[in-house]
C-alpha cells in the first residue's frame, strides 16, 4: 500500500485469515470504513479512480448481518463484475438496512494490483458495538 | 485454552466425552507437536463437532489441525446417513479444494537451465484469478452442464483425456448433484472463474521427485527420482465460496426448525435426509464437479504452457496425471464400525481420503499399493506423496492429513518479510517463483507454514498413511 493505514484501521492477526478493525464517530461512518478497510486488503486504494457510481440498498435482521450483506454484496460486485470502489456514503441507515452510494472504476490489470481474493466476509469473532470513542467493529474475512 | 488430555497411544490423544459430547474427540500428533496444538482453539472446536446428533465413533483431529469457522480445518466427522446430519461448516467455503499431481518423463536437469521461461509461460497461461484475464467465459446453461459432468466436461470440450478422469478420485465427476439448489449468485460468480487457481495457499508448482521411500509404491505410481513433477493446488473458486455462504444460511434456520442445539452458531447442520440436508448435498455436489473441471482446465494450460517453453509438442509433452484428491468435502461411504456396515455422510475439511489397497474406489492399477494421497507443503521446502491404509480404514473412515497448517498470521508474515526480497531469496535456493502481487508472495513465506515433515511423520506413526515419496520445489505461481 502506498498510503499510510488510517488510524481508524487496523488488521486483525488472525492465523490462515484476514480481518479488519474499524473505529467511527457515528454507524454510517463505521459501515463506510469497514468497506474502506475491506477493499484496502485487496488493492491500492491510491489507485482507484471514482469514475462510476452504484446506488446499493440493503436489508437484514439484524446490524450484525447488516455488515455481513454489505461487505457481501460489494464483493459480489467486485468479483462478478470486474470492479473495484474506493469510496462510500452511506446516505441512510438503521439496524436493519442500509442506502448507500459507492464510487470506482472497472479493474484494470495495468494499473491495479490484486493482493488477494476474499472468499467470504464471516459471523466469526464479529464485533460491532458503540464504545466511549463512538462506534467499532471487527470482521473477519476467509481469503 | 486448558485441555484434559488422555493419552490412547504415542500418536493418539483423546478429548473424554464430557457434558454435550455424544463421542469422544481424539487427536492424530506426536507428543512433540501436541503444546502447539492445544494451544489453539481447534481442540475445543473438535469436541463442539462431538456434540452434533448422529456422530459416529469420535471427532477425529489429523495432525494439521488447525482453527476453522465451527469445524477445525484437519478434521474428520461421520455422521450416520440416517439419523446424523450435514454441515456446510464441515466442508468449508472452498468446497473440493483438492491436489493434483501430474508427473512427465524429463528429469529435472533437462528443463532447469529453462524454468524462468517455464515459469513465466505458466503465470501467463494459467489465470490466477479476479482481474487476470484468461479465464474460460461459460454461458449459464453450459456452467450447469460443468456442475453435472465434473471434469468429464473438460475432456468432452478437449481439455484432458480419458486417462486424466481415470486417475481423479470420483473419476472426476461425483454423482447427485443437483443444479436446482444453486443460487443465482453462485451461478454468477462461477461464470468468469473456471480455470483460474484463486488466491490466498492456491498455487501451481513445478518441482522435482527428492526422496522415494517406499520403491514399490513409487514404481507402481510410475515416480521416480529426479523426475519432473507438477502439483495444481486449488479449488471450486467463487461458486463454492457462494455456495458454502449461502447454505450457512439455509442451515441456521433449520437448527431452529429440528431443534439441534449447538456449542457454537457457526456449526450449522441439518439433519442429512432433511429438504435443506438434501439440497445442500446437491448444490455441494455442483461444487465438487466445478472443482474437478477448474483443475483440469489449469492441467490442460500447464501441458501447453509446457510444451510452449520447453519447445516441444503438445502431443510430445507426456505430463500424465498421477492422481488427483479432494481434501474439502462430505461424501455418503460405507465403513465398518463396531463390526457393523454403516452409511456414513464423512465430513473431510483439510483432510484427505486415504482408502486401503484392494479398495474399489480406487484406479485399477494402484490397487495394490492404496490410493495415493498427495500433501503439499509450503513453497520453500516440500511435499509429499503418500499411500492410505488398512489401518485408515478402520480408525479414521479411510482418511488422514491434508497439509503443512499456518504457523504464523498473513499480519505477521508480512512483517517477517518486510526488507527482504522473498522472491529473490527464494531463487537463490534454486526456486523460480512468480506471484500476483509481491504481498502474496510475502505472506506465503516458507516459514510462515509448519513443517509439512512433522505432519506426515506423524501420520505415519500413527499408521493411517505412509510415505512414498518426497517432492521438491524448483518454480511456483501463485494468485
Amino acid at each position: 500500500m502506498s498510503r499510510e493505514t488510517p488510524v481508524w484501521l487496523n488488521f486483525v492477526d488472525h492465523t490462515g485469515d484476514a480481518g479488519i478493525w474499524v473505529r467511527a464517530g457515528d454507524l454510517k461512518e463505521l459501515f463506510a470504513r469497514a468497506a474502506w478497510g475491506m477493499f484496502s486488503l485487496v488493492t491500492d486504494m491510491d489507485a482507484i479512480r471514482l469514475v462510476d457510481v452504484d446506488d446499493i440498498e440493503l436489508e437484514a435482521t439484524d446490524r450484525y448481518s447488516l455488515m455481513v450483506r454489505w461487505l457481501s454484496e460489494l464483493n459480489y460486485r467486485h468479483v462478478t463484475e470486474n470492479r473495484l470502489f474506493g469510496k462510500f456514503e452511506i446516505i441512510d441507515i438503521d439496524e436493519e438496512s442500509l442506502a448507500a452510494v459507492v464510487r470506482g472504476e472497472r479493474l484494470d490489470p495495468a494499473r491495479h494490483q490484486i493482493f488477494t481474493e476474499i472468499k467470504a466476509v464471516t459471523f466469526h469473532g464479529m464485533r460491532l458495538e458503540r464504545g466511549q470513542k463512538g462506534w467499532e467493529a471487527q470482521i473477519i474475512f476467509d481469503v | 485454552m486448558q485441555y484434559q488430555v488422555r493419552k490412547l497411544a504415542d500418536y493418539l490423544w483423546e478429548l473424554p466425552q464430557t457434558g454435550a459430547m455424544r463421542v469422544p474427540a481424539r487427536i492424530y500428533a506426536t507428543e512433540k507437536m501436541l503444546p502447539q496444538i492445544l494451544a489453539d482453539n481447534a481442540p475445543q472446536q473438535a469436541a463442539n463437532v462431538a456434540c452434533l446428533p448422529g456422530i459416529v465413533k469420535a471427532s477425529l483431529a489429523m495432525p494439521d489441525i488447525h482453527w476453522g469457522y465451527g469445524f477445525p480445518i484437519g478434521g474428520v466427522a461421520a455422521f450416520d446417513a440416517e439419523g446424523g446430519v450435514i454441515s456446510p461448516g464441515g466442508v468449508g467455503y472452498d468446497i473440493n479444494c483438492g491436489v493434483r499431481l501430474m508427473a512427465l518423463k524429463l528429469t529435472r536437469d533437462q528443463i532447469e537451465p529453462r524454468m524462468r521461461e517455464l515459469v513465466n509461460q505458466l503465470f501467463r497461461d494459467v489465470p490466477t484469478g479476479v482481474g487476470a484475464a484468461g479465464a474460460l467465459s461459460v454461458p449459464a446453461e453450459e456452467l450447469r452442464d460443468v456442475a453435472k459432468r465434473g471434469a468429464r466436461w473438460a475432456v468432452d470440450h478437449d481439455l484432458g483425456s480419458e486417462s486424466d478422469l481415470g486417475h481423479i478420485e470420483e473419476n472426476g465427476c461425483i454423482p447427485g448433484a443437483d443444479p436446482g439448489q444453486v443460487s443465482q449468485k453462485a451461478w454468477q460468480r462461477g461464470r468468469q472463474q473456471l480455470g483460474t487457481l484463486g488466491s490466498g495457499n492456491h498455487f501451481l508448482e513445478v518441482g522435482y521427485v527428492n526422496e522415494i521411500y517406499d520403491e514399490e509404491a513409487a514404481g507402481v505410481l510410475g515416480l521416480f527420482r529426479d523426475q519432473v513433477t507438477v502439483i495444481i493446488h486449488c479449488g471450486s473458486r467463487g461458486f463454492g465460496y457462494q455456495i458454502c455462504s449461502d447454505y450457512l444460511d439455509v442451515m441456521d434456520g433449520a437448527v431452529k426448525r429440528y431443534g439441534i442445539v449447538l456449542p457454537d452458531r457457526q456449526l450449522a447442520c441439518a439433519p442429512v435426509n432433511s429438504p435443506e440436508g438434501q439440497n445442500y448435498l446437491g448444490a455441494m455436489r455442483c461444487a465438487v464437479n466445478y472443482a474437478f473441471a477448474n483443475r483440469q482446465v489449469i492441467a490442460h494450460h500447464t501441458r501447453k504452457a509446457f510444451a510452449k517453453a520447453l519447445g516441444m509438442g503438445a502431443a510430445d509433452i507426456d505430463l500424465r496425471t498421477v492422481y488427483e484428491v479432494a481434501h474439502n468435502i462430505a461424501k455418503l461411504e460405507t465403513h465398518t464400525v463396531d463390526g457393523r456396515e454403516m452409511n456414513l455422510c464423512v465430513h473431510r475439511k483439510g483432510a484427505t481420503r486415504a482408502f486401503a489397497p484392494g479398495c474399489r474406489e480406487i484406479p485399477v492399477e494402484y490397487q495394490a499399493i492404496g490410493q495415493p494421497v498427495l500433501i503439499p507443503g509450503d513453497m520453500g521446502r516440500y511435499s509429499y506423496v503418500l499411500a492410505g491404509t488398512e489401518k485408515a480404514m478402520r480408525e479414521t473412515f479411510g482418511s488422514t492429513c491434508h497439509g503443512a497448517g499456518r504457523a504464523m498470521s498473513r499480519v505477521k508474515a508480512k512483517k517477517v518479510a518486510a526488507g527482504r526480497n522473498v522472491i529473490r531469496e527464494m531463487e537463490a535456493k534454486g526456486i523460480i517463483i512468480r506471484g500476483q502481487s509481491r504481498r502474496t508472495v510475502d505472506e506465503e513465506i516458507s516459514e510462515a507454514y509448519k513443517d509439512v515433515s512433522n505432519v506426515v511423520d506423524a501420520c505415519e506413526l500413527a499408521g493411517i498413511s505412509r510415505k512414498v515419496a518426497q517432492l521438491k520445489p524448483l518454480g511456483c505461481i501463485k494468485g
